[in-house]
């Protein structure tokens, strides 16, 4: 019977790093019980990292997962505790334009911030549009088009369908899938850092 | 040359010169090329083959000249040209 490793209601990156403590002290098949989603994907990734296979399972919101070395080496990597938890990170735009102010000004912001962001290298796990933000995937005609060029490139576009309903312009919708809190929250939860525009 | 911008002399300037494009020929908004200025600003982005009309309005407009320039630019960054078109 391998080692359980309770690490309930740990808030991360502590499950993390008590199953980094096991695979440092040599243990080769151990599990680690968790009950949140977030914890398992940074589980998934450590074994990934680490050279361990691992399988999950779960019952009454409880996920054990069952590490087992599998003979790869391990992937050299920053500590452990160094390292954010989640992965990548999300933008939250919960107005059509930026900042409070001249409202000309804030879209001009607005589309020069996916202008520029469809540009970069560096993208976004995710980009979360709720409340007035929902207007610009659905009737912005310059957002809609970085937004295309974001999503091509992987880029998941979650749009609140409550707002997109409370606005009357669901049927506008040009990009990105109709979403609701549960998948808005689960992608903040999921990201290292969530950028609020 | 792959698409042509517009910079201003002031934000004011920027955001005037759209409402006389909007609906007259497609365009862009992006941040001033750092190519062009070191500065923060507005500029129109559009393509080549409405340089002429877009002169035309502007020159039509409220806009005095010296308020406004046009660039045409070439490639990406690090290798984008960025060339004043009198």
């Amino acid at each position: 019977m391998s080692r359980i490793i309770d690490a309930k209601g740990q808030a991360c990156p502590k499950p993390v790093l008590m199953a980094k403590e096991a695979i440092t002290a040599g243990e080769n098949a151990f599990t680690v019980l968790v009950d949140n989603t977030t914890a398992v994907g940074n589980l998934q990734r450590l074994a990934g990292n680490q050279g361990f296979d691992v399988s999950v399972s779960e019952a009454d919101g409880v996920y054990s997962l069952a590490f087992s070395r599998n003979g790869e080496a391990p992937v050299p990597q920053a500590p452990v505790a160094a390292a954010p938890c989640g992965a990548g990170y999300a933008v939250f735009v919960g107005r059509d334009i930026i900042g409070s102010g001249d409202r000309e000004l804030g879209t001009n912001l607005m589309r020069m911030f996916f202008y520029t962001l469809a540009q970069s290298d560096d993208l976004p796990a995710s980009i979360l549009f709720m409340n007035a933000g929902v207007k610009l995937p659905a009737g912005d005609e310059q957002v809609e088009e970085h937004l295309k060029v974001l999503a091509d490139k992987g880029v998941e576009i979650h749009v609140c369908g409550t707002c997109l309903n409370f606005y009357g312009i669901t049927d506008k919708l040009a990009v990105g899938t109709v979403s609701n809190m549960y998948d808005i929250v689960s992608k903040m939860q999921e990201a290292a850092k969530v950028i609020t525009v | 040359m792959d698409y042509c911008v517009i910079t201003f002399a002031s934000t004011n300037g920027a955001i005037q010169a759209q409402r006389y494009l909007k609906g007259e020929v497609p365009f862009q908004i992006m941040p001033v090329l750092r190519e062009i200025s070191k500065g923060c600003g507005i500029s129109v982005r559009f393509d080549p083959p409405a340089l002429e009309q877009v002169r035309n309005i502007l020159a039509d407009s409220d806009l005095a000249p010296e308020e406004y320039a046009f660039y045409g630019i070439t490639g990406h960054s690090p290798n984008l040209r960025a060339e004043p078109l009198s």
